[in-house]
């Protein structure tokens, strides 16, 4: 399937900013399951890409000149392997045990983890493990917000895709699993949910498997995906900071839709 | 130099210097409330005085209700809740000097370290029994004896002119409001009533012996303070340490020996408040009128202060 | 219990051991009200200089002063030697350690150490992965905290590895010494320490390519218990102290906010914890790091002194396996012995743990400061029960060590002069070569019989010297 995108994302301010700094994870790479057919960034100034950590393409778009908006658009074709369900990497997958703030793992998670998979550690129990999640934490736009953490999504049986995504990462490592956040885009038919995405995967067997907790989709066939870490700080689109500029309106526009001029491919 | 380095040092000299300035207010006010008041009142007012030019007094009030001797005087000279009384200028200074102790001499962190011991200790005890009148003393006293510490051990370098530039915006910014006020009060000159002198000949004694000007003014013109005297004297000459214009002379040196080009608009704006000055007669002040030219030059030394600011103590 | 312990200045006989000789005959010389009158001048000059440390968990961010002890620790030249010789393995091995975790990882396929072990670890950083540091060093100011055991052999107690502080205290303690007794430095010969803030400057500037580097301090504030040491160390240096706010970044460099416009920097000796470096990386909280900095580091713009990630290294946890790695990369045996240490994460480990909690010292994996420990035989039975409670709790945070007899020294208390714990905390600088100055810190529990040597609990400092030996003293 092939996917076009554009996703423009437009921060205005109440007064002059004096200086910013973002963090960009908006640049998809090529992997087993996606090829980058085509993909632009078109930010306010020329920024070099890098490598983050975790192997995304990154972009640092450091403003020091008085500004009162950001532009920054977003836009390409992707073309998805839907066949391809895991994903093989050569780093160590060990890092994805750790707990972060955001995925600390309460008494509440860690039992919830041990009802649904019991003894088992494999993909079926992961999956069990998703849809009993998808009941406890009903989705619900605004219900929680950034730096709301797993334990308290779970709490409250509240929140988005993102909390969907902690409480699953928090919850496969309390059982020995390594996991980690994915962020991406999402092809949707309805308008229910944010074709900005986050969901997680999870180390089974010397490879990385999806788990959207959000539609219930272990089959990662309608995700692009972005950027990966071990939680939304890691892996979110945009992280920034800035001095001055009172409060700020972010508006974004994100349009995924599959590629019109589809090709069969020669094969 | 680090701009925040600059601003501490900067600031901790704007805060002595301010405390310095409270403690004369304060003396000359309390002085002014002991005497014979004309029929005006029980000298409250005029204890309320520093807490009006400070712009103080609204939130006395709100905290106390009513106009009441002791109260204004805890208020405005030891109240660690209240952030512009002498205590907390003092704290303020000594934090700012805290953060720089690498970059004063040990003389002169010594000076305010101790002075911030002191006032507590006086806070302590209260200020009925240690005295009013000993401790605007004992206040101006620590202020000297930091200027002699800074004067006598710091090398000559940047950190010196920042040092300079807070002690003299602030003098010359307190120098404008005390005349103002004092203005204000009095209106038009009398010099007697009845063949005594007037009350404003008290009046611009003290805020002369406020600003240690009155052997200088009792030298220069020998006769009775007036406004036009008192205001050229406090406003033009020079040769007045406290003057407006000795103030911004040493403002616009300063300024004018700082490296780098990204402080131009703050040694533009001290250039041009140089040459006013200097070009400027008494009588072309009182022709635009006293209280016009005060608020106008008020603002252009707040204008001078907020440049220092932006092309120093916080480049981007 | 009845424990023997090592005393540094006097033998099992009571006789005077021959490195403490000239200090004792001046001891017994002085006249008793010379010396009290020169310790409470020490005293005041200590409080004059604001030579202090703040308490964590003070709300009144009270200035403390570190007692010191005017009784020196004192080492032979021929044993400080073999202590320096076995420092400049230990920190070798662990900088080797380090380069090679975080690309081949040969010491996990050689089965040496397990990947869990490290891979998972709190102080393991994804960030460091297969990036390339300048000489392939990542710890060029290092701590080992040695403490001796009855017999007088030492031991390595931990390494520190991440931002050790307390050099500043070394240096001010010499300082002092000679102020109030030159007569002592007359009298035999006592190598010098002061050229440390030298060492360490040509250390940071070598950790960067560049010829003339510009090298900054970065300190968490003058809130932080060690503003003074971040102070000191960068006004001997002659080298800014910067605030994370003092910097910025631009295009992948770094920059300080000057009177004269920005200023690029090359190398930050960072007295800053990793999680605080780059709130757009690590703990999104932090005001006191500088945005944008990992991403600077990362494109090899500008060296920190520690690198990030050192901290999966001196983790307690990791530290049973430093013998090993000193043989696995040096191929060498170690020279400094390690405590012999039970991991509480191995359910062996931990029920003889369990068993002996009123023997053993229990410490937490990530702990320092001597906060989070339990030392069995001074404890009470209610602490031992909620450390108990605990290590069954989270088993993996701990591990535990038999309770070791730290040598003592004569040092000055109420009641006159009585033996007290030591530790010693030499610092080590990687750059060109490995380097210290001789000696280290000294610090004293001044507590009777307390075995916990950290100022935030009460502990002391004393001067440590390096004399020539006395070959005829016998």
């Amino acid at each position: 399937m092939r996917l076009s995108i554009s996703h423009d994302t437009t921060y205005r301010y109440d007064s002059q900013v004096r200086t910013s700094i973002q963090y960009l994870r908006l640049t998809p790479h090529d992997s087993e399951r996606q090829r980058v057919l085509n993909w632009q960034l078109k930010l306010p100034r020329p920024v070099r890409a890098q490598l983050d950590p975790y192997g995304n393409i990154l972009h640092v778009l450091t403003m020091d000149e008085p500004h009162e908006s950001i532009l920054i658009g977003a836009s390409g074709q992707v073309e998805i392997d839907v066949l391809c369900e895991s994903e093989h990497e050569s780093q160590s997958a060990l890092p994805f045990l750790r707990f972060t703030h955001l995925t600390e793992a309460d008494p509440a998670l860690r039992e919830f983890a041990q009802l649904h998979c019991k003894k088992r550690r494999d993909r079926s129990a992961l999956i069990d493990l998703m849809h009993g999640l998808h009941g406890h934490i009903s989705y619900l736009t605004g219900s929680t917000a950034v730096e709301t953490s797993a334990a308290e999504a779970f709490a409250g049986q509240q929140g988005v895709c993102q909390d969907h995504a902690h409480a699953f990462l928090a919850c496969a490592r309390s059982l020995g699993i390594p996991a980690r956040y994915a962020s991406g885009y999402l092809y949707t038919d309805s308008d229910d949910h944010l074709a900005s995405h986050a969901w997680a995967e999870a180390w089974l067997e010397g490879a990385w498997y999806s788990f959207d907790v959000t539609n219930c989709l272990t089959k990662p066939e309608r995700h692009l995906k972005l950027a990966i870490g071990r939680d939304y700080l890691d892996a979110c689109p945009v992280r920034g900071m800035r001095r001055g500029g009172g409060t700020e309106q972010m508006h974004a526009h994100v349009e995924v839709e599959v590629a019109p001029m589809l090709q069969v491919q020669q094969q | 130099m680090l701009s925040r380095t600059a601003s501490d040092l900067y600031w901790m000299s704007r805060y002595l210097e301010r405390a310095e300035n409270l403690a004369r207010m304060l003396d000359v006010s309390y002085s002014l409330s002991l005497m014979p008041q004309d029929g005006r009142g029980d000298g409250l007012e005029e204890l309320a005085m520093p807490l009006l030019i400070t712009g103080t007094l609204e939130e006395y009030m709100a905290r106390h209700g009513q106009l009441h001797g002791e109260r204004m005087l805890y208020f405005f000279a030891l109240d660690a809740e209240n952030p512009a009384s002498i205590y907390s200028c003092l704290g303020a200074a000594r934090s700012n000097a805290h953060g720089v102790r690498g970059r004063i001499t040990a003389d002169m962190w010594e000076n305010i370290n101790a002075t911030w011991l002191e006032i507590r200790g006086i806070a302590e005890q209260g200020l009925g029994r240690y005295g009013i009148s000993r401790f605007c003393e004992w206040v101006k006293e620590r202020s000297h004896l930091f200027h002699g510490a800074t004067s006598g051990t710091i090398m000559r370098g940047d950190p010196y002119r920042f040092i300079r530039l807070g002690t003299f915006i602030e003098r010359a910014d307190n120098t404008l409001r005390l005349l103002d006020a004092r203005y204000e009060m009095l209106g038009e000159d009398i010099d007697e009533v009845d063949g005594r002198p007037a009350r404003s000949y008290y009046q611009w004694s003290a805020l002369l012996r406020a600003l240690s000007s009155f052997e200088a003014f009792a030298e220069i013109y020998r006769g009775s303070p007036g406004t036009r005297k008192v205001s050229e004297l406090l406003l033009l000459r020079p040769d007045i340490p406290r003057s407006l214009r000795a103030c911004v002379d040493e403002l616009h040196l300063m300024l004018a020996s700082l490296p780098g080009d990204n402080g131009r608009p703050a040694q533009r704006l001290a250039a041009e408040l140089e040459a006013r000055l200097r070009y400027t007669s008494i009588d072309e002040v009182l022709d635009e009128g006293l209280h016009a030219w005060l608020t106008d030059l008020i603002l252009l030394v707040r204008d001078l202060g907020h440049a220092i600011h932006s092309s120093y103590l916080e480049v981007v | 219990m009845d424990r023997k312990y090592y005393d540094e200045m006097y033998d099992a006989q009571g006789k005077c051991r021959p490195h403490y000789l000239e200090f004792a005959r001046w001891l017994a010389a002085i006249p008793p009200e010379q010396l009290a009158q020169r310790r409470r001048e020490a005293d005041l000059l200590f409080h004059r200089a604001g030579i202090t440390f703040t308490l964590y968990g003070d709300e009144q961010g009270t200035e403390r002063l570190i007692p010191f002890d005017t009784i020196p620790r004192s080492i032979p030249a021929s044993e400080w030697r073999m202590v320096e010789r076995g420092c400049i393995q230990r920190v070798q091995a662990l900088n080797m350690f380090l380069a090679d975790l975080y690309h081949e990882q040969r010491i996990i396929k050689a089965g040496i150490i397990p990947a869990e072990q490290v891979l998972a670890n709190e102080g393991y950083q994804i960030a460091m992965q297969g990036l390339n540091l300048h000489r392939d060093l990542y710890a060029h100011i290092a701590g080992v905290d040695l403490v001796r055991d009855g017999d007088g052999s030492y031991y390595v107690l931990e390494d520190n590895l991440r931002t050790p502080s307390g050099v500043s205290y070394m240096l001010e303690d010499r300082k002092m010494m000679m102020r109030l007794f030159p007569e002592l430095f007359a009298a035999q010969r006592i190598a010098p320490i002061n050229h440390y803030p030298n060492l360490l400057l040509e250390t940071l500037k070598t950790s960067s390519p560049l010829d003339n580097p510009n090298v900054v301090v970065l300190t968490p504030g003058r809130f932080n218990s060690a503003y003074f040491e971040h102070a000191f160390l960068s006004r001997e240096m002659g080298v800014e102290l910067v605030e994370g706010a003092d910097l910025f970044v631009r295009d992948d460099k770094v920059y300080m906010r000057t009177t004269a416009g920005a200023k690029q920097v090359d190398v930050i000796y960072r007295r800053l914890d990793d999680d605080f470096l780059d709130p757009l990386a690590f703990n999104p909280d932090s005001m006191l790091g500088v945005p944008g900095l990992l991403s600077a580091y990362r494109s090899g713009h500008v060296v920190l002194a520690n690198a990030i990630g050192t901290g999966v290294a001196d983790d307690k946890s990791t530290y049973p396996y430093v013998t090993e790695m000193i043989r696995f990369y040096l191929d060498e045996e170690p020279i400094l012995k390690n405590v012999p240490t039970w991991q509480c994460s191995k359910p062996a480990d931990l029920s003889h743990v369990l068993a002996n909690l009123g023997e053993l010292v229990v410490k937490e994996t990530q702990g320092s400061g001597g906060y989070g420990m339990l030392v069995g035989p001074a404890a009470s039975k209610a602490e031992i029960e909620d450390f108990r409670a605990r290590l069954i709790a989270k088993p993996e945070a701990y591990i535990a060590q038999p309770t070791l007899c730290l040598s003592t020294c004569p040092t000055f208390v109420e009641t006159g002069i009585a033996p007290r714990h030591i530790d010693l905390r030499p610092f080590v600088l990687s750059g060109r070569e490995v380097r210290l100055v001789p000696g280290g810190l000294t610090r004293v529990a001044l507590r009777e019989g307390s075995l916990v040597v950290n100022s935030s609990q009460g502990g002391g400092t004393k001067d440590t010297w390096v004399v020539e030996d006395l070959k005829n003293a016998e």
